[in-house]
């Protein structure tokens, strides 16, 4: 199989660097470094600390739920969630804190992990209502199947789908404001451009979430655009008519993820795993999907940032732990092979595992990788730099 | 409160930094060592000591300190053993066949039983928490070591082999342990030993150590 | 009938006392020493200092506030976390420690259980055990802060453990640990039923009442406590006159 342009197409630079202040390396997409070499997630996350008022951010908030609150048992708020801590806590906080009455929507996970169901079980029982939506099964698989093999991701055509959900039920419920957790551009090293404002513009998701894959590349695969409609957005129109805007909570509150998930097990009935998930230490975050393993496992490949460097980079900005603490958890559990669901995840897909490890490697840029006796080494792990 | 000038004596064996802390809290000048010039120039000592007996013995043989030991108590000096330390004073110990001790109170050490006096099996070590009582020689412990504490203060514990003394008159307080009487306090006049760790035991602990600094 | 021991239990990392939910989530609730010493003010039989994540990050850093501890708290103290080898153990008891508990090194070295044990006593060596649920009555024991799987059975591995020299069992259910839902009872029966040693209960305790079952049913001869203290939701005192009121004897304090 012909070996990707990481490189060229994701815009990476050549040379690995690793921000002074978390484990983020500069081949995250979009990210950038000051003069410093600290990342602008972190710089951001010095800004929220230092010098944001959240008192103005909160009346703000207050000003916002006025606005929209309707008191007459119509839903006056969309929060998308999984079930997770992030959306429970958006969630809770509108419900019983701002009294708002919040219509939570999910959008199915591809394969649902038993843990990840009873929180959302247990989410909804503590007093929320929800919509689920699950779209055509058999198309889903295709077009997993489909992004595997060409995007490199499995997880595009979920996260397409799970994007738009929300529009459609704003639409459709006639509601015009929704409410995600924090802006992930912002917190986490993206396109910081949103950084100082509540909101994000509409037509601004196409950019970073389709991977510049238009819905023809699937017609031309054989998935038709009536099977595409439930990934794709509702017609623009509809969603201006509607008015439609998309907030963060993050603006709002001091956003902490690991609050939050003691903030769920306190108030919406959120267990964390008892064990931690593969590529990572972590027992709280993104627990709900099978599948989401090898999304986490091919941005390893593809970039060199696993999922135990995303979770400590954050956990490090938060102050949760050092530095030092993440290196250890990096070393120890970054690029771990997500074995548990492999079969699984060969079966969804309709792929052999042969195929599967040839996609796999086809990823692999030479500015990031190397084979010393068989085996594939990162050239330049963060507890060899500096 | 005067500072006192104590020496708790380092032979390579017991929790002395725990002692030495818990003497330091009541008002005493601790020194730890194993020279036998400080061991004699002070007018307390105390004997720590955590293990076996036969090892302890050894070890206190090849610094050369059993003699010194036996020396400061025929001067008068106070001296407390503490758990291992307090068997050490008796005779000798059955633990692992017949050793001699320093023969300060006269007695030996034999094994707690691993069955209660009703006959059930019990687990030994003797760990934990138990009450001092006053043995059967015994009404009160005014002028004693023990005066201000109650008999059912509870100590802490931690032992295989318990002492026997000779003569009733040198047991203080006992506590009980599968239904049969465990020597907890042994006192001939000025060699005193506790079973229990006094510097584990809480207030009622220190408040034993700070009675020895009195006496 | 022996006394149940009432322990305050302390998660460290770094400087600060943590509490975690499922063995997960470093929240900071204060100072180590600070809340030490209340506990033992308010007649704690005993503490417990685990290091959770020095074996997570490869590390062990506990002599500082052990050391520290032993200034003010005159019980015995138990400190586990890190503990590697008998050099670490020695450190550590050096530094005013009564008792080392050992998980993560203990199952991959087995033998470091009779070296610490045979040097210091049984007494003084803790097996540290995470037990999380698999079957129906069947634990299996974890590592790492309940990272890692072991692939051994719980009671079979503590049967080992004790036979190679562990004086006494710490054993934390992952599954109860910071829920406040209660301890897992069978769990705690499935464990004193196989060995004489004493085995302290830790992981769940919501309410004073808990430690009832706990101790009655389940034989467990210490408990250790650590959310229910640390959230100030109620005191040694109250826990153990509660104790008392249940007929468990305890040590009595006042």
């Amino acid at each position: 199989m012909e070996k990707r342009n990481v490189v060229e197409q994701y815009n990476l630079p050549p040379n690995v660097r690793f921000c002074k202040k978390c484990t983020i390396s500069n081949q995250r997409p979009r990210i950038t470094f000051d003069e410093q070499g600290v990342c602008s997630a972190c710089n951001f996350a010095e800004y929220k600390r230092k010098k944001v008022d959240w008192k103005e951010r909160e009346a703000e908030l207050l000003e916002l739920c006025d606005k929209h609150r309707k008191n007459n048992g119509e839903y006056d708020v969309i929060v998308p969630c999984s079930g997770g801590k992030d959306g429970s806590f958006v969630a809770h906080q509108l419900k019983y804190k701002y009294g708002m009455n919040p219509l939570t929507v999910t959008w199915a996970p591809l394969k649902a992990t038993d843990i990840g169901r009873r929180n959302l079980d247990a989410f909804i029982a503590s007093g929320f209502d929800n919509v689920l939506g699950t779209p055509n099964g058999k198309v889903t698989r295709q077009l997993t199947h489909l992004a595997f093999n060409y995007l490199g991701d499995p997880f595009q055509p979920f996260i397409y789908g799970q994007t738009n959900f929300p529009l459609h039920m704003a639409v459709k419920y006639k509601v015009p404001l929704i409410m995600y957790g924090e802006n992930g551009e912002v917190e986490y090293g993206g396109d910081a451009k949103n950084a100082f404002r509540p909101d994000r513009d509409i037509q601004d998701h196409d950019k970073h979430y389709f991977s510049g894959l238009p819905p023809e590349f699937w017609t031309e695969h054989g998935i038709s655009m009536a099977d595409l409609k439930p990934f794709m957005a509702p017609a623009y129109e509809e969603i201006m008519h509607n008015n439609t805007q998309i907030h963060f909570f993050g603006y709002y509150k001091f956003w902490d993820p690991q609050e939050n998930f003691y903030y769920c097990t306190e108030n919406t009935g959120f267990i964390p795993n008892t064990e931690r998930s593969e590529g990572t230490y972590s027992k709280y975050a993104s627990l709900d999907d099978c599948i989401d393993g090898y999304h986490y496992y091919l941005a390893y490949i593809k970039f060199g940032i696993g999922r135990t460097t995303s979770d400590a980079a954050h956990e490090i900005r938060d102050g949760k732990i050092t530095r030092e603490e993440g290196i250890a958890l990096i070393k120890k559990y970054d690029g771990e092979f997500p074995n548990k669901y492999l079969n699984d995840f060969l079966e969804y897909c309709a792929i052999t595992q042969d195929k599967f490890y040839e996609v796999i490697d086809s990823w692999r840029s030479n500015h990031l990788w190397e084979k010393r006796d068989g085996v594939w080494h990162l050239k330049h792990p963060i507890w060899e730099s500096k | 409160m005067n500072k006192q000038e104590l020496t708790v004596i380092d032979y390579g064996m017991g929790n002395l930094l725990s002692v030495k802390r818990a003497l330091e809290h009541c008002g005493a000048s601790v020194i730890v060592s194993s020279d036998p010039a400080q061991i004699l120039s002070v007018p307390r000592l105390v004997l720590p000591g955590v293990g076996a007996f036969g090892d302890a013995m050894a070890e206190l043989a090849r610094r050369e300190l059993s003699l010194v030991i036996k020396e400061a108590a025929s001067r008068g000096t106070l001296i407390m053993g503490i758990c291992l330390g307090m068997q050490m004073l008796l005779d000798e110990s059955e633990e692992f066949g017949q050793t001699a001790g320093l023969g300060l109170i006269p007695g030996k050490v034999v094994p707690i039983s691993t069955l209660s006096s009703d006959g059930n099996r019990q687990k030994v070590p003797h760990i934990g928490w138990n009450d001092l009582v006053l043995p059967a020689a015994k009404s009160n412990w005014d002028g004693t070591l023990l005066q201000g504490i109650s008999p059912g203060d509870a100590f802490y514990f931690v032992h295989s082999f318990m002492a026997s003394p000779l003569h009733q008159e040198h047991r203080l307080a006992d506590c009980v342990y599968g239904g049969v009487k465990v020597s907890a306090v042994v006192a001939k006049d000025n060699i005193i030993g506790c079973q229990f760790h006094p510097e584990k035991s809480g207030e009622v602990g220190l408040k034993i150590l700070r009675r020895f600094l009195t006496l | 009938m022996r006394k149940a021991r009432l322990i305050a239990r302390l998660d460290v990392k770094g400087p600060n006392l943590i509490k975690g939910i499922h063995l997960e989530g470093l929240r900071v609730i204060g100072s180590p020493n600070e809340h030490a010493v209340r506990y033992y003010e308010q007649g704690a039989d005993e503490l417990i200092y685990m290091d959770c994540v020095a074996s997570l990050y490869g590390r062990n850093n506990l002599s500082d506030i052990v050391k520290s501890a032993a200034e003010n708290v005159f019980i015995p103290i138990t400190v586990g976390g890190g503990v590697r080898s008998v050099e670490d153990a020695t450190h550590l008891l050096r530094c005013g420690a009564d008792k080392v508990a050992v998980n993560t090194a203990a199952v991959a070295n087995p033998a470091l259980i009779s070296e610490i044990s045979r040097r210091f006593g049984s007494q003084c060596m803790v097996l540290s055990v995470e037990a999380k649920l698999v079957g129906e009555k069947k634990w299996e024991a974890y590592t790492d802060n309940g990272r890692e799987r072991t692939g051994l059975d719980v009671v079979e591995w503590i049967k080992k453990g004790v036979s190679l020299g562990a004086g006494e069992v710490l054993l934390t259910s992952v599954d109860r640990e910071g829920t406040r839902k209660g301890f897992d009872v069978s769990l705690m029966q499935a464990v004193t039923r196989e060995v004489s040693v004493p085995v302290i209960a830790s992981g769940g305790m919501g309410e004073a009442s808990d430690l009832i079952a706990v101790v009655k049913e389940g034989y467990a001869d210490a408990v250790a406590m650590a959310d229910i203290l640390h959230y100030k939701r109620a005191s040694m005192r109250d826990i153990r006159s509660v104790a008392l009121s249940a007929d468990i004897e305890v040590r009595r304090y006042e």
